[in-house]
């Protein structure tokens, strides 16, 4: 905290001598910010497939772009009113800090620290990643744990590295790591037969798969050395703000889990005759008021977005260059085995 | 006379043997420069294998094994699985590259911006025109006002409308100014001072005159901007080569003159300024520009009251501009002390006071000898910029990147970088080759040797 409050008397005299207001965050909630500005502030990584990928016409699309989307849906009732801050990984936790991001959805891992200590709150989990390997078919490795003395290609700087070192110390593996700074080095490294196996999160592996010049020689081993919980975080201390952010991600989950999709929404409010639907899309009740959004907020949400499988099969499914399989995974509706769980809309 | 004299008695060269013919002609060039000894042999042999060597690699690479036509990435590994270029990506992204994610319908401001820029800046060139500095001063000044406006779009607000009604009235002066030196008069001043009568009253009179008539320009100038009606387009959404072009040429365009100030401020007898200047140039030449940007993009706004809301590109191209104008400051200080204390004593012998002294003796000689210098400082800002891609801004470089992680592209890696060092060369090369069209022109004894 010592920097924080170090931070804090520059800016305080820095203030006092130009101007005496306060930043404006502090006072004001972000929810009004937002509404009065008229666009969501959200910010992505740099360009990652299934994540925020940026088309050759400029839009951005994306399973954590979805989220972003959900929020301004609720909040406005449309989804495109959102200015996107893509920025590099070094600065994306100032970003936030200094009130230049609404919210932050970016393949961000919940941890302990960055939870208490960087000023910032984790929403939920949109997606439940893990550390893993990739390896060539032909070596005939069928678990992590064969990777005895192997060298293993790694990007320096993240926890990934970390990870690594735990996991060889852990297991007595001995495997040397071979670092990298850029990924598409270390890509074409594991691709020239460089090293033996590549570790990452899963779902990079997946997407580092699918730029190699033959896919179907790799296989993702099957253990997972580390969680890792991805969501949207927002600012902290502001309560509101952070229920709609949740929120907005519980309204996919859970439409998914009551079959509802952007296609047949209208069809489905219309015939049903169950309560919670009605509350949740704002035909009863007055759900919507503690959010301070309008009633139709996950109606716009659905019909915008649509549900959370239909992003998951958009974006990381089978048919796309991830092909991330959602069976038997964490990010399957806790209906059929997996963890994607949403509280009740009472 | 001549008759009278033998033939045999006159002394008559014979004509010279020819050289031998291995010292002539093509043989004799490569003997010389290639085969002189063994050593030399050697050096070749293995020089000329090399460049073979990787020259037919990538001309495999990069022609004859390369894609030109295909829908994705995918496409070009199934047809050379891996071993040519896949131009196909980089031909679709190439516009993306250029104008980063500038909206698609806008961009022909950015051309026209451009456009108007070179148009401006070509009287330099013009040999009969005067008022030279002007044009550059005008340009220097006013122009980034006119683009920052015609670039954003939307609502300007009044400094940047006022300041681009200026900047159209400077852009109008100086073409009407090559009008008038085409047709026969001295400048465009001198004619406005003859149309409107009074070329017979005394010199503040006329310059009353010229003021007026830059008054009426500006007014005309004024309410045609304000009829301009043009979609707003935020900083976040400029990129590419554009963006590249507009830190850099900012930046480029002002290092030289703050570098000039503050070098004469390092210089100078007085201690507040030269205390100021040299703890400037000192701090920022001794920070990386790296952590000159995060400082500016991420550290500046938490110190700043959020009224203020300083655009994230500005506030790059503020601290481009303070590191360039430190590193400049060194070689335009350089330059002056190269200059000889005799001159500094004649000008002062002549009467000339400080600011006539430096600006008619001392810096016309220390430029010409800091072109090498300047050219190569400009050159290095130019690279340098692709530092923004750090901090997130969409720079060509980071365009590159983000084009090899569009999902239909996927993997695209080594072509868009071979694109963006190709464009470098090609803005790096024309740059030191213009230096050197400078050092001959202007430079005089004093260039190269």
């Amino acid at each position: 905290m010592k920097k924080v409050s170090l931070f804090g008397l520059g800016a305080g005299l820095l203030a006092a001598l130009t101007f005496t207001s306060e930043p404006a965050f502090a006072q004001q909630s972000t929810l009004d910010i937002v509404k009065s500005r008229g666009q969501l502030r959200c910010q992505l990584g740099t360009p990652a497939p299934g994540w925020y990928e940026l088309s050759d016409s400029g839009k951005w699309s994306g399973f954590d772009v979805e989220n972003c989307r959900a929020v301004a849906a609720a909040v406005f009732g449309d989804p495109d009113k959102i200015e996107y801050q893509s920025v590099t990984s070094a600065v994306r936790f100032t970003a936030m800090a200094n009130g230049e991001s609404d919210m932050l959805s970016r393949t961000t891992t919940w941890t302990l620290f960055r939870d208490t200590q960087l000023g910032l709150d984790f929403t939920t989990v949109s997606f439940y990643d893990g550390q893993g390997f990739m390896v060539k078919k032909d070596m005939g490795i069928k678990s992590a744990l064969e990777l005895k003395g192997a060298t293993v290609c790694v990007l320096t700087g993240t926890t990934t590295e970390l990870n690594l070192t735990d996991y060889s110390r852990t297991n007595d593996l001995g495997m040397n790591a071979v670092v990298f700074e850029d990924s598409n080095v270390r890509d074409n490294t594991f691709f020239t037969n460089g090293c033996d196996a590549i570790t990452n999160d899963k779902s990079s592996l997946a997407s580092t798969r699918a730029k190699a010049p033959d896919t179907s020689i790799f296989t993702i081993l099957p253990e997972t050395i580390s969680k890792e919980p991805l969501g949207p975080v927002v600012r902290q201390n502001d309560s509101q703000w952070k229920d709609i952010v949740l929120w907005s991600v519980f309204a996919m989950v859970q439409a998914e889990e009551f079959g509802i999709t952007s296609a047949n929404i209208d069809k489905v409010i219309a015939e049903t005759t169950n309560p919670e639907i009605k509350r949740m899309m704002g035909v009863e009740g007055d759900l919507s008021k503690g959010l301070g959004l309008d009633p139709k907020w996950a109606y716009n949400i659905i019909k915008t977005v649509g549900n959370y499988g239909e992003n998951y099969e958009e974006f990381m499914g089978e048919k796309t260059v991830m092909n991330i399989p959602r069976a038997g995974s964490p990010n399957a509706l806790w209906t059929n085995g997996g963890m994607m769980y949403s509280p009740p809309f009472r | 006379m001549a008759e009278l004299m033998h033939d045999d008695a006159v002394f008559r060269p014979k004509p010279s043997l020819p050289p031998p013919p291995n010292t002539v002609g093509v043989v004799g060039w490569l003997r010389k420069n290639l085969f002189g000894g063994p050593f030399d042999t050697l050096m070749t042999v293995v020089g000329a294998t090399l460049i073979v060597y990787f020259g037919h690699k990538l001309f495999m690479y990069g022609v004859v094994n390369a894609v030109w036509e295909a829908e994705s990435y995918r496409e070009c590994l199934d047809i050379t699985g891996g071993d040519g270029a896949c131009w196909a990506g980089v031909d679709r992204w190439m516009s993306n590259y250029i104008y980063g994610r500038y909206s698609v319908d806008e961009r022909w401001r950015v051309n026209l911006g451009f456009i108007v820029l070179a148009v401006w800046l070509a009287p330099f060139w013009f040999p009969r025109v005067t008022q030279k500095i002007l044009v550059g001063v005008s340009a220097v000044l006013t122009f980034p006002f006119l683009a920052a406006n015609l670039f954003l779009g939307g609502d300007p607000g009044l400094f940047l409308e006022v300041m681009t009604a200026i900047a159209l009235t400077c852009f109008a002066a100086v073409w009407l100014n090559v009008a008038a030196c085409y047709a026969g008069y001295k400048s465009v001043g001198v004619v406005i001072v003859r149309v409107s009568g009074f070329a017979d009253k005394d010199d503040r009179m006329h310059k009353w005159v010229l003021l007026g008539a830059f008054g009426v320009g500006f007014v005309l100038a004024f309410l045609y901007q304000s009829t301009w009606d043009l979609a707003e387009v935020p900083t976040v959404n400029w990129g590419g080569l554009f963006l590249t072009l507009v830190i850099s040429g900012i930046g480029i365009s002002s290092a030289l003159p703050a570098g000039v100030i503050l070098a004469l401020g390092r210089r100078s007898k007085m201690p507040v300024i030269q205390v100021f200047c040299t703890a400037f140039i000192e701090l920022f030449r001794s920070v990386p520009l790296i952590t000159i940007l995060f400082m500016a993009v991420t550290m500046m706004p938490l110190f700043l009251p959020v009224s203020i809301n300083p655009d994230k590109l500005v506030l790059v191209i503020i601290a481009v501009c303070i590191f360039a104008a430190a590193y400049m400051a060194e070689i335009v200080r350089g330059g002056l002390q190269a200059i000889n204390k005799g001159q500094y004593e004649a000008a002062q012998a002549m009467g000339l006071n400080y600011w006539k002294m430096m600006t008619l003796i001392i810096m016309p000689q220390a430029l010409k000898l800091m072109i090498p210098n300047i050219v190569g400082n400009f050159m290095g800002l130019l690279k340098d910029t692709t530092l923004v891609s750090i901090i997130g801004l969409y720079d060509i470089l980071l365009m590159t990147k983000a084009s090899g992680q569009d999902p239909k592209w996927l993997g695209m890696h080594t072509e868009p970088m071979l694109f963006a060092a190709a464009v470098f060369f090609v803005m790096c090369f024309c740059m030191s080759k213009y230096s050197q069209h400078l050092e001959k022109t202007i430079g005089g004894g004093y260039g190269r040797r």
